[in-house]
């Protein structure tokens, strides 16, 4: 970026420089207090002109797009057009978490599960404003010696307990009619770094419930089978762009919601137009992955590329049953915080303004409002 | 007050110099929760930082409650079966098990330090290797010893063991060298036999040394230990805190943290008491 000269910020370093070249003196000293104060106060003007936001991402086939979006120059496009900058920032997921709890950005990507026990649980209420697909398969349940459901009970598991590993694992045991013995299973806390060398090297273990890529990983193994996966409930772990509900309150928080979504959306055309693949190779690029895996990624997704699907999904009773599935889960493993009494404690609400809970405490918002705006063409 | 009396030849007195040490412990706990209340006052659901009573809270349900995976208790069990079946306990009793029989697996290390150190052939055998070792970060190698110990306990010892073990042996080898060679002259001079001299004389005098290095060492130890539960387990310290930490229970967190501390101070106050007993003629920190 070429920096403009009338920039206060370059003025100030010009000053500082020939006074650095001076003989300190108490005066020299107070010239250079005062114009780094003007130009301090310059540059937080300029800066409260065009507010600043972040974005937080972590990688997943989902999510990687962030880094092409910002890479590609259709973001800053947005961004310029609702006067507002826009910065995208790679985290590990558990910390981007931590960041948006902490009020350190001002958007991230995550599950509805996570946005739910993590943020809207810890009293930072938060806005879904983007739902950019559903995991389609791309998360699943892999026992080794031909195991069934049933053999289940006493056998070792390893997954990283209490996220969307242990939510998968429920249902598939509830769908299969063996909630009473999901207590005997033995599960086994691991690392989403490790997982996939534990599982592989240690042929004690009969099963593991984990995510792509380490499902392609480890399914190439010899006589290991995808027993359950994502694709069997589907809508059920949602990956979302989402926001502080106090920064949507805010005009300019308001603009940085519809820069986001608009160009989104623009990036979301190019990955399913005709230029697809170059696209697709930019993005692999963003977690260092080649064409090939990220498009087998992208397979067992659903990804939502028009606004209007997004949209449709969004403000379907479809979202709401699934919701009611997942909070009943983190409500009985207690996600919601020890402290939380009753599930409803932690209520939803709906783009039909229906809610799940209690009115008085809306914690998560699902909006459809800027994917419709972007279908409508209306950004 | 003159300057010169805080320089070097300053002599605080009793009642200044423990109000001094408490000062920072004093200030550290005001900030925490003059931070904890603004949190609260902006945030009332706030996990971040939560209240002395919040935390008294977590703590206290975690020493009598057990875990949610356990099976619960009866209503009117008495407290010692609950404080025993609770998830502290457990939690604790897992992580002192695995921490017990590392400390026992370092013992054979600090005997290996001394037979490098006083015999050229083990030496020559031996010291190449270790150096090499040391230099090994063994957290980076955990595929590998996933593979060789499986993912049980054994992985978590042996990473315990292959992270610490190397520095005991140099430490040892370095220290049984340290003896002024007269000494074993003299030893073997007035008839003593080869080990004799190593374990009688040599041992003897650098025993209360390796302690103290085993002393230092048990923070390393209690990171390994910490390492290797929060990648795969069912029970401990560390599984807790990695597990409370998905849904930011801090409230129970902290607790936790400061258990551990005192555990750890416990531990090292018992070793440099047990070194006292042992080596009364031993001055040295």
């Amino acid at each position: 970026m070429r920096i403009p000269p009338h920039d206060p910020q370059v003025r100030m370093r010009n000053n500082e420089s020939q006074s650095a070249a001076l003989p300190l003196t108490s005066t020299t000293w107070t010239t250079m207090l005062r114009t780094t104060l003007i130009a301090f106060l310059l540059a937080s003007a300029a800066y409260a002109e065009t507010p600043s936001f972040t974005v937080g991402w972590s990688i997943y086939a989902g999510w990687t797009p962030y880094h092409y979006l910002m890479k590609s120059g259709i973001l800053r496009k947005w961004a310029d057009k609702y006067q507002v900058a826009i910065k995208v920032k790679r985290f590990d997921y558990a910390p981007s978490l931590d960041a948006f709890v902490a009020k350190n950005i001002d958007a991230c990507t995550m599950t509805n599960m996570e946005a739910l026990d993590m943020p809207a649980a810890s009293g930072v209420p938060t806005t879904a404003i983007i739902i950019g697909d559903y995991s389609n398969g791309n998360d699943a349940l892999l026992v080794r010696n031909g195991v069934q459901f049933k053999d289940l009970a006493g056998k070792k598991v390893l997954l990283v307990q209490k996220t969307v590993s242990e939510y998968l694992f429920d249902r598939a045991m509830t769908i299969n009619g063996l909630r009473d013995q999901i207590k005997r299973v033995r599960l086994i806390n691991t690392s989403d770094a490790d997982i996939a060398s534990a599982y592989i090297s240690d042929t004690s273990v009969t099963g593991t419930v984990t995510w792509k890529p380490m499902v392609s990983q480890i399914g190439k193994q010899k006589g290991v089978v995808n027993l359950f996966n994502s694709s069997q409930i589907p809508g059920e772990i949602l990956d979302l762009t989402v926001v502080r509900t106090d920064v949507l309150a805010r005009p300019e928080g308001q603009r940085f919601a519809k820069a986001l979504t608009g160009a989104w959306y623009e990036m979301m055309a190019q990955m399913s137009g005709p230029n697809a693949d170059k696209v697709l190779t930019a993005i692999a690029e963003g977690s260092s992955d080649t064409l090939a895996s990220y498009k087998e990624q992208l397979s067992t997704t659903k990804m939502f590329y028009t606004a209007q699907s997004a949209a449709q999904f969004g403000a379907s009773p479809e979202l709401q049953q699934k919701m009611a599935l997942v909070r009943q889960f983190c409500y009985e493993h207690g996600l919601l915080g020890a402290n939380t009494k009753s599930v409803d404690d932690v209520a939803i609400q709906y783009p039909d303004g229906k809610v799940q809970g209690k009115p008085d405490k809306v914690r998560l918002r699902f909006t459809v409002e800027y994917m419709q705006a972007a279908a409508q063409g209306k950004l | 007050m003159a300057a010169g009396s805080f320089l070097m030849h300053a002599k605080p007195g009793r009642f200044s110099s423990t109000m001094l040490s408490w000062i920072l412990f004093a200030t550290g706990i005001g900030l925490y929760f003059y931070t904890a209340q603004a949190r609260h006052h902006e945030n009332p659901d706030d996990r971040v930082t939560p209240t002395l009573a919040q935390m008294v809270k977590g703590i206290t349900e975690a020493a009598v409650k057990p875990a949610e995976d356990d099976e619960p208790l009866a209503d009117n069990a008495p407290l010692t079966q609950r404080l025993l079946a609770s998830m502290l306990w457990k939690d604790t009793k897992a992580t002192a098990r695995r921490f017990v029989y590392s400390l026992a697996l370092l013992v054979p290390a600090v005997l290996l330090g001394l037979h490098m150190g006083l015999f050229p052939y083990a030496g020559a055998f031996f010291l190449r290797f270790v150096l090499f070792f040391d230099k090994i970060v063994a957290l980076s190698l955990l595929p590998i010893l996933f593979i060789a110990f499986g993912i049980d306990e054994l992985s978590k010892i042996m990473l315990i063991v292959i992270g610490v073990a190397p520095t005991i042996i140099l430490d040892t080898f370095n220290l049984s060298r340290g003896v002024p060679g007269e000494q074993l002259v003299k030893a073997f001079t007035l008839g003593a036999r080869d080990f004799d001299v190593a374990y009688r004389v040599v041992m003897k005098q650098i025993l209360p040394r390796v302690l103290n290095s085993l002393r230092l060492n048990l923070k390393a130890v209690m990171l390994f230990l910490f390492a290797g539960e929060m990648i795969a387990s069912t029970e401990g310290l560390a599984y807790r805190i990695s597990l409370l930490r998905r849904h930011m229970a801090m409230d129970v967190i902290i607790p936790y943290v400061l258990w551990v501390a005192l555990l750890l101070f416990v531990v090292d106050l018992s070793m440099r008491l047990l070194n006292r007993k042992l080596h009364p003629w031993f001055h040295e920190a």
